[in-house]
């Protein structure tokens, strides 16, 4: 290994850590404002042409090099993370486009009440933002993102016209729709970043291949690689690839100063820079933050409040499956993104909880997936299998529970003392249990899930109470508050403790509500940045 | 890191047949040919292929003479190893699923078109706006902040 430490390197206005869902949407906004920024990105831009959807060993790539799990990927630009201490392993994505590269772009908002749990609840804390603060920023997320979707939820306030129709939710959709209404319990269409017809430049229209989290050959499905990243190019933003970022720099002071890095070619280097962004994601950046001590900043950095990747919420993930008398074709389309209920989302404290959960409704795979278990066991080897297998085989839907998961001090991620990666770094760790109000809530859902597939005439129903490959809402390890001591960056996304460090990514989330998080990461990424136009043109060079 | 797969084929041929038996016109999974091509996918990942190999030796050992027992003894000993290894018994059975139903054969016995999702994918029907023609009538129900 080489190294350039000592040299002289061109200082940027801004320096991004992590191109996914947030980096790229706060990069695109400052290059668009005129700040020098630049990316490092530890992954490597995608080809479409290339995901695993065209392979015909694309059942095996989903379980093994495509896996969303970067303890089975193992490629080299993935982190191992240590999951012994939780029921739930984090999944991601480590390239250009981060994580929204295998997402499945299922993005409802937050509603107003999830911005006020302590008043309204009595639990954990209230946001320093209303939901009125981030609506305009949904709102251009959503245009640049481009939403199929439609207006008129009686279950979240009404919200701007989406960008497409939503996709159509076809006859196995309708099996459950129809359950629902016969129970008296709301549905809606819903939003999703996948195009229903075409929008975007280069973007097709979904083709319904299913296969939503291998990456999206048609470029139907939204990632970030395909639009925040151009336009942020085009305006003269940097992105270096395969650059692992170690740690964070600071000066004497505690100010930061840019972020030690390995290049693609295994050299050490240093960037420097007059402002950090961190948008690693919600293990990522406390992992880094934790790995940035100093003297002046002996717990890591940013960390006098001691919270940094401490209160880790995932959003507990049941899911219930059904399977139905008739083949109903369930493989074809979004596996994810037809339609949700959110019947049982604010609190009634009369189910024994506080707070609530979003069912999203799921569709199934082809017959490796199937037999493989899907969301449900494995199907039977021996005698059993064929008659088992064409029970199952296009006969199956399912209702995935999303829980709030309520902040919680011993939900943490911290260095492992012994795991790195390939360059030495140490690993993050997860320390994570599922708390009785988080239980209580899965368990109302099973429950109710049940009735629906009753209702709906499904023959077996299949339940997993708490899937372990379901970490992938990252939230609540670097929160955000108005008081320095509870909290580890202000309602701007702006270090307590570092004046030109800032947060975007889902670590900056005080609860985690009880939908997918994107959308609310995304709009807060906008706003973060908004705020440095507006308040800190000092940080331009 | 490159692994080898040093499997015996006449095992794994042996553990297809009893994991996905004969059906229909079609002969048990072991029958049809697939170990080799079993043998290839699981070299198309390290981590993969580690556990493949930890596997098939592990079964081996404990099963030295499992290619000349009864059906009913592979059943037996395939059961246990399913217990005492459920990861490794896992790895097996996933990876044998996975190479019997990319066979056209099995396709056309299952009624699926066998396609890989892209480029083709599937066909997508109009939005219709009519179903929502119950939930419209229902008033706003979320909670104020
Ligand atoms: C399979 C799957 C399905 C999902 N489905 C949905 C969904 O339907 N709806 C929804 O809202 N959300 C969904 N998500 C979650 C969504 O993808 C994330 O919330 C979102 O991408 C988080 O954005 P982010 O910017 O915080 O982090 P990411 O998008 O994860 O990006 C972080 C980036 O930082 C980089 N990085 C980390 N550490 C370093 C380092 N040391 N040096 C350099 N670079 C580094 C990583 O390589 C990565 O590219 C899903 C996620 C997965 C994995
Ligand atoms: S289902 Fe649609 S959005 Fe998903 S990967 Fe296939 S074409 Fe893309």
């Amino acid at each position: 290994m080489t190294s350039n430490k000592g040299s002289r390197e061109e200082t940027v206005d801004v320096l991004v850590i992590g191109a996914g869902a947030s980096g790229a949407a706060a990069t695109a906004w400052l290059s668009e404002a005129g700040f020098k920024v630049k990316c490092l990105e530890q992954g490597f831009w995608q080809d479409p042409s290339k995901y695993a959807s065209t392979s015909p060993d694309y059942e095996f790539e989903a379980l093994t090099n495509w896996s969303s799990d970067p303890n089975k990927r193992q490629r080299d630009e993935d982190y191992p993370i240590n999951v012994s201490d939780s029921p739930v392993s984090p999944v991601m994505f480590n390239g250009v486009g981060g994580s929204t590269i295998l997402w499945s772009a299922h993005t409802p908002r937050f509603h107003p009440s999830d911005f006020s749990v302590k008043s309204l609840d009595g639990v954990a804390d209230d946001w320093p933002l209303s939901y009125e603060d981030l609506e305009e920023y949904y709102d251009l997320n959503d245009e640049v993102m481009g939403c199929s979707g439609i207006n008129g939820d009686p279950a979240n306030p009404p919200r701007s016209p989406r960008q497409m129709p939503p996709l159509p939710l076809g006859s196995d959709g309708m099996r459950l729709i129809d359950a629902f209404e016969e129970l008296g319990w709301h549905w809606w269409p819903s939003d999703s970043y996948i195009n229903s017809q075409r929008y975007g430049e280069g973007r097709d229209a979904c083709n319904f291949c299913g296969h939503n989290n291998m990456g999206c050959y048609q470029r139907a499905k939204s990632s970030t690689d395909l639009n925040y990243w151009p336009r942020a190019l085009k305006s003269g933003a940097e992105i270096e690839t395969g650059a692992r970022v170690r740690r964070i720099t600071t000066d004497k002071s505690g100010t930061a100063t840019g972020a030690d890095y390995i290049d693609s070619k295994g050299n050490e280097r240093h960037q420097s820079a007059r402002s950090v962004i961190m948008a690693a994601n919600g293990v990522g950046t406390p992992r880094l933050l934790l790995n940035s001590s100093s003297d002046s900043h002996p717990d890591g950095l940013s960390n006098s409040s001691g919270l940094v990747g401490k209160n880790l919420m995932f959003h507990p993930f049941a899911m219930v499956t059904g399977v139905f008398p008739e083949n109903m074709k369930t493989w074809r389309g979004p596996l994810s993104n037809f339609a949700m209920s959110q019947e049982f989302y604010e609190t009634d404290e009369s189910r024994g909880f506080v707070r609530g959960y979003t069912y999203q409704f799921q569709r199934s795979l082809g017959p490796a997936w199937i037999a493989n278990g899907g969301f449900t066991d494995p199907i039977p080897w021996g005698e059993d299998h064929h008659t088992e297998l064409s029970k199952r085989f296009g006969s199956m839907m399912g209702l995935a529970v999303i829980g709030e998961d309520l902040p919680e001090i011993h939900n943490t991620v911290d260095l492992d003392p012994e795991l790195t990666d390939s360059d030495g770094i140490p690993a993050p760790r997860i320390n994570y249990t599922v708390s009785k109000n988080s239980r209580d809530q899965l368990d109302h859902a099973i429950e109710n899930a049940r009735k629906v597939f009753e209702t709906a005439g499904a023959t077996d129903i299949y339940v997993d109470p708490l899937m372990r490959q379901s970490g992938w809402h990252l939230m609540g390890t670097a929160r955000m508050g108005n008081d320095p001591v509870d909290s580890v960056v202000d309602k701007w996304g702006q270090s307590h403790d570092v004046d030109n460090l800032f947060i975007v990514d889902g670590s900056v989330f005080v609860t985690g509500a009880a939908v997918n998080p994107t959308p609310t990461i995304q709009a807060l990424a906008l706003r973060t940045a908004d705020y440095i136009v507006s308040h800190r043109q000092d940080l331009k060079g | 890191m490159t692994i080898n797969i040093n499997v015996d084929e006449n095992v794994m041929t042996a553990i297809l047949d009893r994991l996905i038996p004969a059906v229909d016109n079609l002969p048990s999974a072991g029958q049809m040919g697939f170990t080799s091509e079993i043998v290839r996918l699981a070299g198309q990942q390290d981590r993969f292929k580690a556990i493949f190999n930890n596997a098939m030796h592990l079964f081996e050992s404990h099963n030295p003479e499992f290619t000349s027992l009864a059906s009913a003894e592979q059943d037996d000993a395939l059961r246990r190893f399913e217990a005492e290894s459920p990861d490794l018994f896992g790895a097996l059975r996933t990876i044998s699923y996975i190479v019997y139903y990319k066979d056209p054969k099995v396709h056309e016995r299952i009624g699926w078109d066998g396609r890989t999702p892209q480029p083709d994918g599937n066909k997508m029907e109009p939005w219709d706006e009519s179903v929502l023609e119950n939930i419209r009538k229902r008033e706003p129900f979320w909670r104020k902040a």
